[in-house]
């Protein structure tokens, strides 16, 4: 059973236009790109190719080169990750499906 | 020895990114009269020579597109006014608008730099503040940027880097995470995800894999009673698609970012240990930001010992070569503990017999706790401040202590 706290507080929730991975990266994200290329030289082998950080120019291009980066050096690290928005479509989408699951409970 | 630190086991510090302490806290003077915040007097010069006064008008997002500069060379206008480095200068902190106004903010705009936010605005960072122990005397430990302030709440030190380049540890000098390893105790970094990765560490992500984690690691090692005694948080750094089409928001609170992502972040935190009754009451949370981002606040940062480097004039580009013997801009700091009395206010340099803290306090005090005599470090560490002193010998009563809805 769930404990129950006596002083509870409502955090407010983000809104979803706070989201945006086409924003620029910032310098601070720049520099994080640099380094993991630094890390990348260091492991290529014979005929490798380094990435081409000159084309990150967007949060969504850091993260992926980000992605690929951490998981050869931490594999484990591919948790899941808790989420904070869901885009419209995905809720609509999961909404159908619920929506479905039940006319069929109801036609038995 | 009290208590809250007989009891004590694990210490979690949460970092965020680039807010100065009157941003975020400023407001709280008003109705709490000991925090070292902002009267509404305070004030800058923009580039008409028109004084400004701070505003509680700062925005979640959208206020700060250009990053604020809060590199080397523009923290010390931002401290000095604009006055060249050389024998008998004063630090004043009036160059923050003109500081701002250089990177092409029209001047309206260039004003912004003097927002802060009113305390609703910032529930859970206000509760954290005025339930537990807010110091008013937390610094970064450097006037310059992330990289290198963050370097010291790893090592101690910078290792004579002001700037945002990579460094590679040559020096006998190892972070908090390998002498706690080394010495059989635990220790964990936990980035927020793969996307987001971790910042300024990546010579350990490559060497020291096994001292990773991810936040969701973190989340169930709260609830699995898994928790190392040592544990550094780094928030989501960027926005980037999450799994099953979600979406997954950067929470560092960087300029442009939004802030209120960061206020869930911290509360989800706070909760995760809140949440398991024995963790709770043997677990001190510090949230500290590693440092001011460009921002104002209007305490002078104060000198301190040399952590024995030197940044040479042309690092600095200052014109004046930099002996790592004053503070960088203060930043929020707020310690977390069952054991710390409500309205607990750690005094800073408005105080006589006040305490200076700055990023070596984290190493040096985790060290110090858990390692007890250990040597191979900074003298600047060595001698830093504990910031576990606002635990006391008396647990706060279940009921007495708040928890997050998010």
């Amino acid at each position: 059973m769930k404990k129950k706290y006596k002083l509870v507080m409502k955090v407010p929730k983000t809104p979803k236009r706070a989201y945006n991975h086409n924003r620029f990266i910032s310098s601070l994200i720049e520099h994080q790109i640099k380094h993991f290329s630094e890390v990348e030289k260091s492991l290529l082998k014979p005929g490798q190719k380094l990435t081409d950080i000159s084309k990150i120019k967007t949060e969504l291009h850091a993260s992926k080169y980000l992605k690929k980066m951490t998981a050869r050096l931490h594999p484990q690290g591919a948790g899941k990750t808790k989420m904070v928005a869901q885009p419209s479509n995905a809720k609509k989408a999961a909404k159908r499906k619920t929506k479905r699951k039940l006319v069929k409970r109801k036609s038995r | 020895m009290p208590a809250g630190l007989d009891n004590l086991k694990h210490i979690v510090v949460l970092m965020m990114e680039n807010r100065s302490f009157d941003h975020m806290l400023g407001g709280l003077k008003k109705d709490y009269p000991k925090i070292n915040g902002l009267t509404g007097n305070e004030s800058n010069p923009d580039l008409n020579g028109t004084m400004v006064p701070v505003q509680a008008n700062a925005k979640f997002q959208g206020q700060l597109d250009h990053d604020p500069d809060h590199h080397f060379p523009g923290v010390d206008l931002q401290i000095f006014g604009g006055t060249a480095p050389g024998p008998g200068r004063v630090a004043n902190m009036q160059g923050f608008i003109k500081s701002y106004a250089t990177q092409g903010s029209d001047i309206n705009a260039s004003h912004a730099i003097m927002s802060y936010f009113a305390p609703k605005s910032l529930p859970v960072l206000t509760k954290l503040a005025t339930e537990y122990a807010l110091f008013n005397g937390w610094f970064s430990s450097i006037p310059g940027p992330t990289i290198c302030n963050r370097a010291f709440a790893h090592y101690g030190t910078s290792f004579g880097n002001v700037d945002m380049n990579l460094f590679y540890i040559q020096d006998p000098i190892l972070s908090i995470y390998e002498r706690m390893v080394k010495a059989g105790h635990t220790a964990k970094i936990y980035y927020y995800d793969q996307q987001s990765s971790t910042m300024e560490i990546v010579n350990l992500l490559k060497n020291q894999p096994q001292i990773f984690g991810s936040y969701s690691q973190f989340v169930a090692d709260c609830k699995g009673n898994t928790l190392p005694e040592y544990s550094f948080i780094e928030p989501c750094y960027n926005d980037h698609p999450g799994p099953g089409g979600g979406q997954i928001l950067a929470s560092d609170q960087h300029p442009d970012h939004n802030v209120q992502e960061g206020e869930v972040l911290i509360a989800n935190t706070y909760n995760a240990i809140r949440t398991n009754q024995a963790l709770w009451e043997t677990t001190a949370l510090l949230v500290v930001y590693d440092e001011h981002g460009g921002l104002y606040d209007h305490v002078v940062p104060p000198a301190c010992q040399s952590d024995g480097y030197s940044a040479s004039a042309d690092k600095t580009g200052t014109g004046a070569p930099f002996n790592f013997d004053r503070l960088g801009i203060r930043v929020p700091a707020i310690l977390v503990s069952p054991y710390i009395p409500r309205g607990t206010v750690v005094p800073g340099t408005e105080d006589s017999s006040g305490l200076i803290f700055e990023h070596a306090c984290i190493p040096g005090t985790v060290t110090n706790f858990f390692l007890k005599n250990y040597d191979q470090r900074t003298v600047r560490e060595k001698n830093s401040r504990n910031f576990l002193t606002p635990l006391t010998d008396t647990l706060r009563h279940d009921d007495d202590c708040w928890v997050f809805d998010v």
